[in-house]
This record gives structure tokens, sequence and C-alpha cells, in this order.
């Protein structure tokens, strides 16, 4: 238990200014819907123009697949690059806080408290996971304050909660990629950079694919893609089968996690 | 019972040497020694002992138990690292308090009485203090918790040397109310003051593990003449005679056998000055440092 306290006061200022980014993140995509949809004196509708466009360009900003001009459409779109920067959170949130004690040089002193490795990786690993959900509660409010002032009629709050339902699952993913990066690598200080490369990777995975039906295949290495923002935009809910299989990697990673940290010389 | 018990120990990190074969037992209740240069393998015994890191071979257990597999054990550990580190942002006390956060006990009392022997100032920030406070910050929380088995690694470095005579009285009195003292160091004069047996290490391996007053005696003398004139420059080839100084009227020599052959060698000269002392460990143990003792 102290060493939670511990790591969520040390997580603290970090939280805070990851959640401000989080809401302006969400309020300034919404502030662009309305030049998306009206058509105004000087010119057409960004969405006119983006009809224009070839499938490539569009399937390599995200907008490929949805109707920009209904705001379920919109929202998906945004919700791509909102999960995009949640899911950074979650990556670097979860190396940093199984290597700090190496980078920070603090090993010695923790290592020789009479506390087990497990039970400092499970307390890390609350501490991170209540972060995680700060995060993810505060982009679910934002979404809900924001977008009912740029829609006309209509409720979007079901697809905006399945979305963010989904974007758990895949801050969950990156989370636990990052400590058991961390739980792993010699040099846990890098284990940081790795994760964000992984998930660079995995985001410009997820955007070729929607090139091409052919490399759909690849998406099974993205997580963006495990859940089908097609689906949710048409109110199908999550597949259940995803989300279980998801989960079961979250686990493989977090034992692993454990495992590895076990077994580790510390880096002093 | 014995309070450390590391048997064959032998630890490589890769292809590099940590240490080889190093068998150590401590009994409770006794200062001991542990003697080398840097690099030697101090710190990776110690580190192996408290469960940081694994042995490639052998085992390291404290009261009877491994730190990786009882982690427990450690309720009873003091340890102070040879560098300090602590996290950012923390006043002395908030890191003590921390400290004491892993302990049954309550610690607060003892946090107090520490900080006053220590002269240290619980108030200030960590990052703000030198090199020799964090050392202090370091000891104390070391210490409250009152542990039956203190670990020091390098623990002098960075003190003034009133704080070091602070520090090793306060080492003496833990030690006097029944802990047992596992000090590391390069400065023999350390070890010298407060420890009955030692073990010297060297590239890794025990070279020698001793008690203290059996390694003083060892029939060592240093021995220094002055003759009244200029000396014969052979007159002390012999047998026994090690780091022999000679020059003009002096010489001065480490010497080990019967002392009556030098005393007849000596009666053969006309002596203005002679002194025969116990040598310093530190010539005795340079004797094992040196690379072809």
């Amino acid at each position: 238990m102290n060493i939670v306290l511990r790591e969520l006061k040390a997580n603290a200022r970090a939280l805070v200014i990851w959640s401000v980014c989080m809401f302006l993140c969400v309020i300034s995509g919404m502030y662009k819907f309305t030049a998306y949809t009206s058509a105004t004196a000087t010119g057409p509708s960004i969405n006119d123009l983006l009809k224009t466009m070839p499938t490539s360009i569009k399937a390599l900003f995200g907008f490929a697949s949805f109707d920009m001009a209904t705001m379920s459409g919109y929202l998906a779109l945004l919700f791509i690059y909102v999960e995009l920067v949640a899911a950074i959170h979650a990556a670097l949130l979860g190396a940093g806080i199984i290597a700090k004690e190496e980078s920070d040089k603090t090993t010695e002193y923790l290592m020789v408290k009479p506390v087990s490795r497990t039970a400092i990786i499970t307390s890390k690993l609350v501490a991170a996971l209540l972060n995680v959900i700060v995060i993810n509660v505060v982009t679910l409010v934002s979404f809900l304050v924001v977008v009912p002032l740029y829609s006309k009629g209509g409720n979007a709050s079901g697809e905006i909660l399945t979305m963010i339902l989904s974007m758990f699952i895949v801050q969950l993913i990156f989370l636990s990629l990052g400590t058991v990066l961390a739980a792993y690598m010699r040099n846990p200080k890098a284990s940081g950079s790795v994760a964000t490369g992984i998930l660079v990777t995995a985001y410009f995975v997820a955007r070729i694919t929607d090139m091409s039906d052919k490399l759909r295949f690849l998406n099974l290495i993205s997580p963006f893609k495990y859940f089908d923002l097609g689906r949710i935009v048409a109110g199908h809910g999550l597949n259940l089968g995803i989300v279980l299989l998801s989960l079961a990697l979250v686990a493989a990673f977090t034992a692993l996690t454990y495992i590895f940290y076990q077994k580790r010389d510390l880096n002093i | 019972m014995s309070v450390i018990e590391i048997k064959n120990l032998t630890k490589y990190y890769g292809k590099a040497r940590g240490v080889i074969d190093v068998s150590i037992d401590v009994e409770q209740g006794e200062i001991f020694g542990f003697i080398g240069p840097n690099g030697a393998g101090k710190s990776t015994t110690i580190r192996t002992l408290l469960g940081l890191i694994y042995p490639t071979s052998g085992s390291a257990k404290i009261f009877g138990k491994s730190c990786t597999t009882n982690p427990e054990v450690r309720q009873e550990v003091g340890y102070l690292p040879s560098e300090v580190f602590y996290y950012d942002g923390m006043r002395v006390i908030d890191l003590l308090r921390y400290s004491a956060s892993f302990y049954r006990k309550d610690c607060t009392k003892r946090i107090n009485e520490l900080a006053e022997i220590m002269d240290l100032d619980l108030k200030r920030r960590i990052d703000d203090l030198s090199f020799g406070n964090k050392k202090k910050v370091g000891i104390v929380q070391g210490l409250i918790h009152g542990p039956k088995l203190i670990i020091l690694d390098e623990p002098t470095t960075g003190l003034d040397p009133l704080m070091q005579q602070t520090f090793f009285d306060l080492i003496a009195s833990e030690n006097k109310k029944g802990a047992t003292v596992f000090l590391s160091s390069h400065i023999l004069r350390e070890v010298q003051k407060m420890c009955e047996r030692v073990a010297l290490i060297k590239d890794g391996r025990i070279i020698k593990l001793e008690r203290m007053s059996a390694l003083q005696e060892n029939n060592f003398k240093r021995i220094k003449v002055e003759g009244l004139s200029d000396l014969d420059k052979t007159i002390f080839d012999m047998p026994g005679v090690s780091k022999l100084e000679n020059g003009g009227k002096t010489a001065s020599f480490l010497y080990r056998g019967d002392i009556n052959n030098v005393i007849r060698k000596l009666a053969q000269t006309e002596v203005s000055n002679l002194s025969i002392d116990e040598p310093d460990l530190e010539e005795v143990f340079m004797h094992y440092y040196s690379k072809d003792g």
C-alpha cells in the first residue's frame, strides 16, 4: 500500500498534465467539426473536398471509412487520435513505473526493504492502472460534455461509451506492453523508447491496412485495429471474442512482467 | 547461529568476473570486516546477499534464509549502500517515514534520535543536500528500525573526520545492543579499529579470512634502523625481510621470523636509533594485494 501511494504521488503531476492535454485534444478536435460539415459562402465543406481525394491519402489520415458529415463518423476520426494519445501515455507509464527504480538508481534503496519483488510489481501495477483509469474517465467526460455542444440533435453517447471502453482495453494492452519490456530488458531505461517505437509502428500499420483489403492480416499486430470503429459507429458494439482475446494478451504481458522481473539481476 | 552464511558464492556478469568461490560465515554479535581494493567484488557479494542479483552458483543467506525466496528476513537488516540515491522532490523526513512504512515497528522516536546524533536537518529537501549529508540520510534510514544485522558498504566516504567518529561510535553502540555488523571498506584503518575478524578479497577471491589479532601478530614487525655511519647495504639480506628500504644511514623493512636473527645482525653494527613496531594492517595487506603476493 505504501508503494502504491508513493507511485500515485510521484505520477500526480504528470497525470494532471496528460488529463489537461486529453481534454484539449477533445475540445479542439470537436471545434473543427463545423468546418467539416457546413459549406460556407467562400467554399465547399471539407467533407466535399475529401470526396475528391484518393483513398490511399484518406487512409493515411484515418478518414477512409467514415462519413465525416455525421457526428458519429466524425467522432470515429477524432477518436483515432485521442486513442493514440491515451496509448502513448499508457505505454510510457508502464515502462517508466517499472524502470524508474533502476534509472533513478533507487534500486538499492527499495529492494533491500522487506518486500518481495512480486509485491513491488503489484503495487506499481495498481498505481499505473489507477492512472490509466483517470485518463480514460477524463476522456469520456470530455466527450460527453463537449459533443452535445456541436451535435445538432441526435445522441452519440452510446457510441462514445463504446469507443472509450475499447480505448480502455487498448490502454491496458500498451500499459502491459510497457511493463513487460521494462521487466525484460537489460537496459530498462530504454524500455520507454522501445514501447513508443512499437506503438508508432502499430499506429502506422493501422493506417496502412486501411488502404487495401489485402493487408488486413496485418491488423493482427496493431491493437489500434482490434476494435472496428465502423462497427462501433454503426451501433453494433464490441466483439466479445476480441475483447476476451485482448484481455488474454494483457494477462499474458502482465504475467511475463512478474516472471521476468523476479528472475532478473537488477541494475544498480 | 551464523547471521551471514555465504557458501562457495560465484557470480559472473556475462563473462565479466564478479566474485569466485567466496565463503564467509559471520557469527551473531561480531563486527566483521570485508576488505579489498575497488572492483574486487565487495559490492557484488553484498548485493547477492541482499537478493538484488542472483548468484551464478553457490548461496548467500541471512539468518539462514535467502533474501530472494524470503524477502521477510530483510525486516531485520539495515543496509547503507556505497552511493546513496533517493526519489526526487522528497524532504528528509518524507523519505524516512516512507522507509519506516516498510517495517512493522514504529520508528518515529528512533528517527528523531538518530537525526540528532548525526546532526541531520529533517526538514531539508534531499535534492538540496550535499553528498556527505545524503550519506547521513542513508545512515539514519538504515538504522531506524533497529536492525539485528547492519551491512555497511564503504560507509565513511563523504563524511568529515568528526562525523566519521560519530558514525563509528553509533555503530559500536548498535553492536553493544546486539547487532551484528558487516563492514565493507577499502580503508584499512576503519576496519582495524572496529572489527574482530576480517576477510580479504582480491580479484573476486577471498585470499585471507582471519581474526584481526592473528593478522596483526602474524610475526610481522616493522623495523627502522638508523646507523652512526652509513649502513652496510647487504646487512639485511636475510630470509624473512621484505619491503626493504635501504639508503645511507637508515634502513626500514618488514620482518617475519625469529627476532633474534635480526638482533644478532644489529649487534654487528653501531646503531644510533632503532624502532620495532607492529606493522599497520595496510602494510600487512599490501603483502597480499601486490600482484605477486
